[in-house]
C-alpha cells in the first residue's frame, strides 16, 4: 500500500510534538502582570511596570512602554500592587509531621555491657527530608500568605539531624515542588537520651571523632583503590560513607547554633575541618560580631526571638527576660546588619503564624526593611547557589513572585497572589473586619452526617477562641482535628483532617450554627454529606 | 538587683583589657607566703603586682582604693567545682577522657558571680564524678562579664577526672532504667586498668608506625592507625601531659589507685574529697600526691562514714598538700569559713588554713607562679574582707583580678537600692496614670 506524502508528513509532525511534548512536562500558562510597581532586588524599582511570566520562567519585564504583551497571555491587572520576589525561607520544618514522642520504657532493665553498644545518633545522617515531608493545603497556604514561595526543608531531630530539600511551593504534590535534593547535612548541638553522647561535651568529641574518622576512611579508600593488592580491603562504613560527601566532597553542612557558644563550636569544627559550613539558628549572633566576620561562615538568622537557656537575660528577673524577649534579641538582625555582616532571615523555630510579626518586630528594632528583604531573596537564594534561577526579578529566572498591595512587611500590607513555577495562586483574604462573633459554639455536639457512605453519628468537640474555631471529632475510626474554623456571625467554616483506612483526608465544612445547632455541609475530593448537630448540654456528660 | 548590676558590668567588661591598674592602700596586708603587714599597700600595673609595702607613692591618675581597716588577701582558689559549664557528666559510658570542660564552658553562670562575692578569683571546674574515666577539667579565673575564651587560664596543668567508689558504680545514665558497668569497686579498678591497657596498646601502634614512616624504607601501603580522641587523651595522661584529679573516699580504693598510677607511669596529683586521707598520709607524703577536701562534712555517704574534721590540718601536719574546694556554686562563697574550721579542728596557724584555699589550691594546679600568694610577679588577683577573712563574722566586701575589680560590694547594694527605688517610682506612675 502506497503511504501518501502528506499522512507521513502528518505523523512525523505528530510524533515530534508527541516527543516534545512527553519529554517535558505540562506547558505551564502564559501570564502578564500589568501595571505593578516591580522591585526586582538585581536592579532599581520599575514603576509601572510589566512582567511576562511563560511556562514558569520569567520571560521579560520593565516599563510598561518597554515590554511586550503577548496575545496569548492572561492578563492580570495589578493597579497599585508590588511586584516582590517570592520569599525564600531557608530553614523551615513545613510539610514535617512533629516527632513522635519515644514510650518512656516502664523501667525495664536492659542487659548490662561491658562494651557499649552500637549507636543511635548514626541512623539519622542518611533521613532525608523529602523521605520525611507530608505537603498539607493548610500549610501552604500559611506560607504564601507570607509571600513564601521557596523552603528548604530542615529534618530537625538528633545530632545529625539529616539531609534537607529545597522546595519551591507550588502545589501539594512533592515530587514537582523539589528544586534541589538533598541541599545540606543539618547538625544540631543536642544529646542523644538513651546513649552516648548524653551531654553537650560528648556531642561535641563526637562530632571531632566523626569527622577525624571520616577523613581516615577517606584517605584509606584512595590509598587501597591506588594499589590494592598487599592491603586489606577497607571495610564498608554507610554512615562514614554518607559524612564522605560532606566533610571530604565538602556539600554544605548546617550547624543549628543555639547560642554564642554554639556559634564558637560551630566555627571552632568548621575551621578544624575546613568545612563547607553554614551557621543557622544564631538569634546571639550579635554578641560574638567579631568572630562571625573573621570566620566568613554564611550566616542563617532566625527570627525567632526567645532567648536561650543560657542567656544571662533569663535568669535574672521576669523583666529582664521581658526585655530580652522584646528588645534585645529582636535586634539581632539590625545589630548585625550594623556591624556590616551579611545574612538570611529564616522562620526556623516559629509557626507560621509568627514570622510576619517577627519580621516586623525586626524591622522596628532596627534592620532596613530592603535588607530584610534581601536577606529572604537574593541573599539566600546566593547561599543555596541557586542565584542563577531564584532570588530577584530577572528573565529567564523561575516566575516565583508576590504581588502585595502595599510595601513588602508593611503593617497593613497583604500578599494578593503569589506566583510560583509560574503558576498562579490566588491568596484568600480574612473577610475584613470580623467582629468577635456573640455566638458561643465551643463545647461538646452529637452529630448526624448522612451521605454517600450512610448515616454516621460522630460526637464533636469545638474550641473557640474569639473567632478562631478549633476542636476534634471522634468517629469509629479515630479522633480527627478540626483547625483553621472561623465562625463570623452565623457562619461557620473549619478543617478536619481525617484517616480512613491509612489514607489522609481534609474535609471542608460550611454552614451555619446557632445556640445550640449546627447544619452544613461537608465537602471532600469524591462528594460531599450532610451534617446536623445538636448541643450536648454540660449535664448530660 | 542582681540583674541590673550584672548587666551594667557585662556592658562596662565587653571590651576586652589587659590587666588594669590600681593602687590598694593602708590595708591589713595578709600576703600568706611572706607574713604580715599591718598596714600597706599593693601596687598593680597592668595586672601585675608590682610593689608590696607601706606608703607607696601613687603614680599619676591611677585608681586607688582605701582598704584603711580591712583586710587584703589573696583571691582564693576553688581546685574541685562544676560552675560555668553545660552538663557535668557524659554518664552514658564509664570511660570518656575525650570529653572536655573546655567545650561547655558558660560564661553567663550566675554563680560565676556569686563565687566572687565571697572571694573566689580562680576556679578549677571539673568533670563529675559519675565516671571511672571522666573528662579533661579547666582552670578559670571568674572575670564575669568577659568571654568564655578570655577567662581560661592557659598557664595551669592538664587534669584528667578519675573517679571511684560508690559515685562511678551506681551511676546510670539519668534513670533510663540501664545498669551501666561497672557496678562494684572491682569493676572501677579494672576498667580504668583495661582502658589504660588499651592506651599503651594504641601509642604502641602509632609509634611502630612512625618508626616505619621515618624509616629509611619505609614499607609500601603504610597506613597510619586510626586516630582515637578517646585513647589519645589517655595517651596524653600516660606521657605525663596531663596529671590525674582521682575522686576516692576511701583509704584501700585510693591506695589500689596509687598502685595503678605506679604501674602505668602517670601521674596523681590529687584525690578530691577523700575522707580517709588521714589513715594514708605516709603513702600520700611518700607519692606527693595532694589531697582537695572538704572540711567539717562527713558520713553523708557510706563511704564518707569514716571521716573526721580534723583530716585538713592531720594531713597537713603530716606534709601533706592539702586545699579546700566547693564541689559546687554553694560552698565555693564561703571558702574562708572553712578555712577557719581547720584552726579550730586540728589547730593550724592563721597562715596554714589561709594557704588551704590560696597557694595549695594553686600549687596544685600548677599556677602558683601566677597567683596563690601576694608577691611581687604575681597577678594581681585579690580579695578584701572587713574583718579578718578567718574570722566568723568576715564578710568580702570587693574581689579584684588582674588590677580589675569584679566586684564591689557596696557598689552593687547601692545600685540595688537605687533599682528598688525607680521600682517603686515606676508603680507608683502606673498607678497613678491608671486612676
Amino acid at each position: 500500500m502506497k503511504i501518501s506524502k502528506s499522512l507521513l508528513f502528518i505523523s512525523f509532525i505528530a510524533l515530534v510534538f508527541f516527543l516534545t511534548a512527553s519529554s517535558s512536562a505540562r506547558v505551564g500558562p502564559t501570564y502578564a502582570i500589568v501595571n505593578c510597581k516591580i522591585i526586582p532586588i538585581s536592579g532599581p524599582p520599575i514603576e509601572n511596570g510589566v512582567i511576562i511570566i511563560r511556562d514558569g520562567l520569567i520571560e521579560s519585564l520593565g516599563p510598561k512602554e518597554k515590554v511586550y504583551v503577548p496575545e496569548d497571555a492572561e492578563v492580570i491587572k495589578a493597579d497599585s500592587l508590588f511586584a516582590y520576589p517570592g520569599l525564600i525561607d531557608i530553614h523551615t520544618n513545613l510539610f514535617l509531621e512533629p516527632a513522635k514522642e519515644e514510650p518512656q520504657r516502664p523501667g525495664a532493665i536492659e542487659a548490662m555491657a561491658a562494651e557499649p553498644q552500637a549507636p543511635d545518633w548514626a541512623k539519622q545522617v542518611d533521613s532525608s527530608a523529602f523521605q520525611l515531608i507530608k505537603p498539607k493545603k493548610s500549610d501552604i497556604e500559611n506560607f504564601q500568605k507570607i509571600g513564601i514561595t521557596t523552603v528548604l526543608v530542615v529534618p530537625e531531630k538528633g545530632i545529625y539531624a539529616g539531609q534537607s530539600v529545597l522546595l519551591n511551593i507550588n502545589g501539594d504534590k512533592k515530587e514537582t515542588m523539589v528544586i534541589k535534593n538533598p541541599v545540606a547535612l543539618h547538625i544540631n548541638f543536642t544529646t542523644e537520651r538513651r546513649a552516648y553522647p548524653s551531654s553537650l561535651m560528648g556531642t561535641i568529641a563526637l562530632l571531632r571523632q566523626s569527622f577525624l574518622d571520616t577523613e581516615y576512611y577517606s584517605s584509606y579508600k584512595s590509598q587501597f583503590s591506588k594499589s590494592s593488592r598487599g592491603q586489606k580491603r577497607p571495610e564498608y562504613d554507610p554512615f562514614l560513607e554518607t559524612l564522605s560527601q560532606f566533610v571530604i566532597q565538602k556539600k554544605p553542612i548546617f550547624f543549628n547554633c543555639q547560642n554564642q557558644e554554639d556559634i564558637k563550636r560551630a566555627v571552632g569544627l568548621i575551621e578544624e575541618f575546613k568545612l563547607n559550613g553554614f551557621i543557622t539558628g544564631a538569634n546571639e549572633a550579635w554578641r560574638v560580631p567579631g568572630l562571625i566576620k573573621k570566620a566568613k561562615v554564611p550566616l542563617l538568622v532566625s527570627l525567632d526571638f526567645k532567648p536561650p537557656f543560657t542567656s544571662i537575660y533569663i535568669n535574672q528577673s521576669e523583666e529582664l527576660k521581658e526585655k530580652a524577649e522584646k528588645e534585645i534579641y529582636p535586634a539581632n538582625s539590625a545589630n548585625l546588619y550594623k556591624e556590616g555582616i551579611k545574612f538570611a532571615l529564616t522562620s526556623h523555630g516559629l509557626k507560621s503564624s509568627e514570622v510576619l510579626e517577627n519580621i516586623q518586630k525586626a524591622i522596628k528594632a532596627g534592620l532596613p526593611v530592603e535588607e530584610a528583604l534581601r536577606a529572604m531573596t537574593i541573599i539566600p537564594a546566593e547561599y543555596l547557589g541557586v542565584s542563577d534561577i531564584l532570588g530577584s526579578l530577572e528573565p529567564g529566572k523561575i516566575a516565583n513572585l508576590i504581588l502585595t498591595s502595599g510595601e513588602i512587611f508593611g503593617e497593613k500590607t497583604k500578599v494578593e497572589r503569589v506566583f510560583v513555577d509560574g503558576l498562579s495562586f490566588e491568596i484568600k483574604q480574612p473577610p475584613k473586619e470580623a467582629k468577635p462573633s456573640a455566638l458561643n459554639v465551643a463545647g461538646k455536639w452529637k452529630a448526624a452526617i448522612s451521605g454517600p457512605m450512610g448515616e454516621m453519628e460522630m460526637t464533636v468537640e469545638l474550641m473557640q477562641e474569639g473567632n478562631a474555631i478549633t476542636g476534634n471529632i471522634s468517629t469509629e475510626m479515630g479522633k480527627w482535628e478540626i483547625s483553621d474554623g472561623l465562625l463570623t456571625g452565623n457562619e461557620l467554616t473549619f478543617t478536619i483532617s481525617a484517616t480512613i483506612m491509612g489514607e489522609r483526608m481534609e474535609i471542608a465544612f460550611s454552614g451555619t450554627a446557632q445556640k445550640d445547632s449546627i447544619e452544613g455541609i461537608l465537602s471532600f475530593s469524591g462528594g460531599s454529606a450532610k451534617l446536623k448537630a445538636t448541643r450536648i448540654p454540660d449535664m448530660d456528660l | 538587683m542582681l540583674r541590673f548590676f550584672v548587666l551594667s558590668s557585662l556592658a562596662a567588661f565587653s571590651c576586652f583589657s589587659f590587666g588594669q591598674n590600681l593602687l590598694i592602700k593602708n590595708g591589713i596586708i595578709l600576703t600568706v607566703t611572706k607574713g604580715t603587714i599591718p598596714k600597706g599597700d599593693v601596687l598593680i600595673i597592668g595586672g601585675i603586682i608590682k610593689q608590696i609595702g607601706e606608703n607607696i607613692p601613687a603614680p599619676e591618675g591611677i585608681k586607688i582604693i582605701d582598704a584603711t581597716g580591712k583586710y587584703v588577701i589573696p583571691g582564693i582558689i576553688d581546685s574541685h567545682t562544676h560552675i560555668a559549664l553545660i552538663g557535668t557528666n557524659e554518664s552514658s559510658e564509664p570511660i570518656t577522657p575525650e570529653v572536655k570542660m573546655r567545650d561547655v564552658l558558660n560564661a553567663e553562670d550566675t554563680s560565676i558571680y556569686t563565687a566572687l562575692s565571697g572571694g573566689v578569683t580562680m576556679v578549677h571546674t571539673m568533670h563529675g564524678s559519675a565516671n571511672p574515666i571522666g573528662g579533661e577539667n579547666i582552670v578559670l579565673k571568674m572575670k564575669w562579664g568577659k568571654t568564655s575564651e578570655e577567662m581560661i587560664v592557659h598557664e595551669a596543668l592538664r587534669t584528667l577526672k578519675f573517679a571511684l567508689g560508690e559515685n562511678p558504680k551506681q551511676a546510670n545514665v539519668a534513670g533510663m532504667g540501664t545498669l551501666r558497668y561497672p557496678q562494684s569497686r572491682m569493676g572501677v579498678n579494672a576498667i580504668i586498668r583495661r582502658e589504660l591497657s588499651k592506651a599503651k596498646n594504641y601509642m604502641e601502634q602509632w609509634d611502630r608506625y612512625l618508626r616505619a614512616k621515618r624509616s629509611k624504607n619505609p614499607p609500601k601501603n603504610l597506613t597510619p592507625p586510626r586516630k582515637d580522641l578517646r585513647m589519645e587523651q589517655l595517651a596524653d595522661l600516660l606521657r605525663g601531659k596531663m596529671v590525674a584529679r582521682c575522686h576516692s573516699y576511701r583509704a584501700d580504693e585510693s591506695l589500689e589507685f596509687v598502685s595503678l598510677s605506679k604501674e602505668f607511669g602517670f601521674k596523681v596529683a590529687c584525690f578530691e574529697h577523700i575522707p580517709e586521707a588521714f589513715k594514708i598520709t605516709k603513702e600520700l607524703a611518700a607519692e606527693g600526691i595532694g589531697i582537695s577536701i572538704f572540711l567539717d562534712s562527713w558520713a553523708y555517704k557510706v563511704e564518707a562514714s569514716e571521716g573526721i574534721a580534723y583530716n585538713a590540718a592531720y594531713c597537713t601536719q603530716k606534709g601533706i598538700l592539702v586545699s579546700l574546694n566547693s564541689d559546687g556554686g554553694e560552698r565555693i562563697r564561703r571558702l574562708f569559713n572553712d578555712a577557719a574550721k581547720a584552726m579550730k579542728y586540728g589547730g593550724l596557724s592563721e597562715d596554714e588554713a589561709l594557704k588551704l584555699v590560696t597557694i595549695n589550691p594553686a600549687v596544685q594546679l600548677g599556677v602558683d607562679r601566677i597567683a596563690g600568694s601576694l608577691e611581687v610577679g604575681k597577678q594581681g588577683d585579690i580579695a578584701i574582707f572587713n574583718e579578718h577573712p578567718l574570722s566568723a563574722y568576715t564578710r568580702c566586701d570587693m574581689t579584684i583580678i588582674e588590677g580589675d575589680v569584679y566586684f564591689d560590694r557596696a557598689q552593687y547594694l547601692k545600685e540595688r537600692e537605687e533599682m528598688e527605688k525607680k521600682k517603686k517610682e515606676d508603680e507608683l506612675k502606673k498607678k497613678g496614670g491608671k486612676k
